[in-house]
């Protein structure tokens, strides 16, 4: 297969040693892995810090060119409901695994946003198959998790990576990609970033598609051009008075960034405190928000109902709510 | 003025699908009376509304030939027929013209007017001028005799393709515009028969002209003018009540016109009034749909007119140019783009080892470095769809 264009998979280490950061997940995970035997793992921490390219160097030690045919990826937040993720299961389970180890491995992606009647239904599918498979979760939380599968688990934990792990691992980059990057410009992906390797990588190449030479400025526009809009500007033109411009506006974000009427209360309610106006009218405005969710259930078209709150934003800035 | 008159062609060029005969009857007149075998009569044959007329009138304009039209009864006239054969000799130096001689529907010469039968062999063998017959079915034994004094073509039936594009050429020339299935349907129809079609055509194109989908489009928005004035001016009144019983409009259309134009009536306390009406109102409307308890629906009504109207202080005056709800238009659009943007976000996400919804939070980015990188688009096998999506997402 040829070499990936896309960075986040160009770049993903393929070996232990090429992990940055990790030092302790990696010298046990490694250890684990040479023997050619590893227990069920679940590895927790945060996004973009390895858990993934964890479990593919894992695979790819344990069975070289035939990993494809002994790895199971699942997401437990895209795949509707349990089970969904144990017909997958076991579909793969029923083939025994090719090559000298004798299992096959299952990635289960973002575990814990499966509910507790979900995991304990997982628990059992990982008995039922122990045999012939072994399980790798993650998870950023391993609170999460619940406790019969965390107990049948090795669990390591994945740290935040450190700036310098994150300004080697973007350095290591830019030098095969031929870009020239400040010191200033890797702080500000790094800002962006929030720790999150994948998503430092990508903002890499996203400023690089544009120029190779990466300036903070650049980045800073990438990066704000990526932000999701913000709620605020339609509250403030509602509180000046312009209904049409604040209703345009919420239709423009809610079209834009694909965001539910519940969603919207949700954001302005919170937005409701941070409002340059007097305590009581916040008081106000929110008992008013509260009934408009109410409303929102009630009636057909959420769209109306936050036009109606935005009309009390009106009255509320021209002092008259 | 009839059609089939107007866009009769007067070129060989401009007649549709006789490619052949067009060719047989040019030789026809170009040989006659030059050739020693040559036939004095050529008899086009064929279905009704295929251009048997139409050649012969063609003809004579191209040949520069005065026409000279016969029909069934005049063969027994003796002195029509003399006058048509025996032309002055002063008459034809003085406009320097020839003569081409039609009889038309020769196949209306009934089996008992033998003399006219008769008649028009007679005529054939002694005209000095080319004489056209046309007919529609010749294989009746009284036309044997006939048939071996002419020369003999059959006519084609027009296929579908042609009297389409030929209708379409007409209601071009016309500046009209009528739905393709209409016109399909008439091409249908007509079965071969291009007279036909075009007078079906002139025939529904008269209904159409007043019932116009533009035209219509504006009426309906009269209609909604209408009733936003009567709602938005007007002092508030009881037959207000039963004002969307008057208007074909569906009342989902008339809600969104109503939400579209509160804000170009109605400011601050007024327009607080009127949105609460209209909240109430749809939280009628949701009750309906949950509850299919339809009695509801007046109360959605009542808000809606009434409840409107009453928002204001006092009547208003002046016009206002009201507007096209567009929202649902700009929502439909966004799903449209959703939905591209939620197939490439599943095409990356299986391709990077993350979930889809993580996918999605991260597409601005994501976004920016397929769009301006051709190869990653082949990588992650995105269709033409999908990359027009990302060129035109700002």
């Amino acid at each position: 297969m040829a070499v990936s264009e896309i960075w986040t998979e160009k770049y993903r280490p393929s070996t232990f040693e090429e992990v940055v950061g990790q030092e302790e997940v990696v010298k046990r995970v490694k250890s684990l892995t040479d023997s050619l035997n590893i227990p069920h793992l679940l590895f927790a921490g945060p996004a973009g810090t390895g858990k993934s390219t964890m479990a593919l160097i894992i695979v790819k030690t344990l069975y070289g060119d035939k990993w494809r045919e002994n790895y199971l990826e699942l997401n437990a937040s895209d795949e509707r409901g349990i089970n969904i993720v144990r017909e997958k299961v076991k579909n793969f389970a029923r083939t025994k695994s090719i090559g000298e180890v004798s299992f096959k491995v299952i990635f289960l992606d973002e575990a814990d946003a499966l509910t507790p009647e979900a995991q304990q239904a997982l628990r059992r599918t990982m008995e039922n198959y122990s045999s012939t498979c072994r399980f790798i979760l993650s998870c950023n939380y391993s609170s999460k998790i619940i406790d019969p599968i965390q107990s049948r688990c090795a669990i390591f934990r994945f740290k935040l990576l450190e700036k310098k792990d994150i300004e080697k691992y973007l350095m290591k980059i830019a030098e095969a990609e031929n870009l020239t990057i400040s010191p200033e410009a890797i702080d500000e992906i790094y800002e962006g970033s929030e720790g999150d390797c994948r998503r430092a990588t990508n903002i890499l190449q996203a400023t690089a598609s544009i120029s190779q030479n990466i300036t903070p400025e650049l980045v800073r526009t990438i990066i704000s051009n990526a932000k999701p809009k913000d709620i605020r500007v339609v509250l403030d033109y509602a509180l000046a008075g312009d209904f049409r411009e604040a209703k345009d506006k919420l239709l423009d974000i809610m079209l834009k960034e694909s965001i539910s009427g519940q969603d919207v209360i949700k954001a302005i309610q919170k937005e409701i405190w941070n409002l340059p106006v007097e305590p009581e009218i916040k008081v106000k405005l929110t008992e008013k928000t509260g009934e408009i969710e109410f409303r929102i259930v009630e009636g057909s078209d959420p769209f109306i109902q936050l036009e109606a709150l935005l009309a009390s934003f009106v009255l509320a800035g021209l002092g008259k709510e | 003025m009839l059609w089939v008159e107007k866009y009769r062609p007067s070129k060989f060029l401009e007649i549709v699908g006789q490619e052949e005969t067009v060719q047989k009857v040019r030789e026809f007149i170009g040989n006659f009376n030059k050739l020693p075998k040559a036939k004095k009569a050529i008899l086009l044959a064929g279905p009704p509304g295929t251009g048997k007329t139409t050649i012969a009138y063609v003809a004579a304009k191209e040949n520069d030939l005065e026409l000279f039209e016969l029909n069934a009864s005049d063969l027994r006239n003796k002195n029509k027929l003399d006058e048509v054969l025996k032309p002055s000799m002063n008459q034809q130096s003085f406009f320097n013209k020839g003569k081409l001689i039609l009889i038309d529907e020769v196949d209306g010469i009934s089996a008992v007017d033998r003399g006219g039968l008769t008649e028009l062999l007679r005529l054939i063998k002694t005209t000095n001028y080319p004489v056209i017959l046309t007919a529609n079915k010749i294989w009746d034994k009284k036309f044997n005799e006939l048939r071996k004094v002419c020369e003999f073509v059959e006519l084609k039936e027009l296929n579908y393709k042609e009297i389409k594009d030929t209708l379409i050429q007409i209601l071009k020339k016309e500046g009209l515009f009528i739905n393709i299935d209409i016109i399909s349907s008439i091409a249908a129809k007509a079965k071969g028969d291009l007279r036909a079609a075009i007078n079906d055509l002139q025939t529904i194109a008269k209904v159409e002209e007043i019932n116009h989908e533009e035209l219509s489009e504006r009426n309906k928005e009269e209609s909604i003018f209408q009733i936003l004035k009567t709602i938005f001016k007007d002092k508030p009144r009881e037959e207000l009540l039963n004002i969307f019983d008057f208007t074909s409009e569906p009342l989902e259309r008339i809600f969104l016109w109503i939400e579209e134009n509160i804000p170009e009536e109605y400011k601050e306390e007024e327009l607080a009034r009127a949105i609460e009406m209209l909240s109430k109102a749809d939280i009628f409307r949701g009750r309906i749909y949950k509850q299919q308890y339809w009695r509801f629906l007046v109360y959605e009504n009542i808000f809606l007119s009434y409840g409107i109207s009453a928002s204001k202080r006092q009547p208003k005056q002046g016009f206002t140019k009201y507007k096209n709800p567009m929202r649902v238009l700009k929502m439909w659009m966004a799903n449209q783009k959703a939905e591209k943007k939620k197939k490439i976000a599943e095409k990356y996400a299986q391709y990077v080892h993350i979930g889809v919804k993580r996918a999605l939070r991260e597409f601005p980015i994501i976004k920016e470095i397929i769009k301006n990188n051709e190869k990653i688009q082949e990588e992650l096998r995105l269709d033409e769809d999908e990359i027009a999506y990302l060129m035109e997402e700002k």
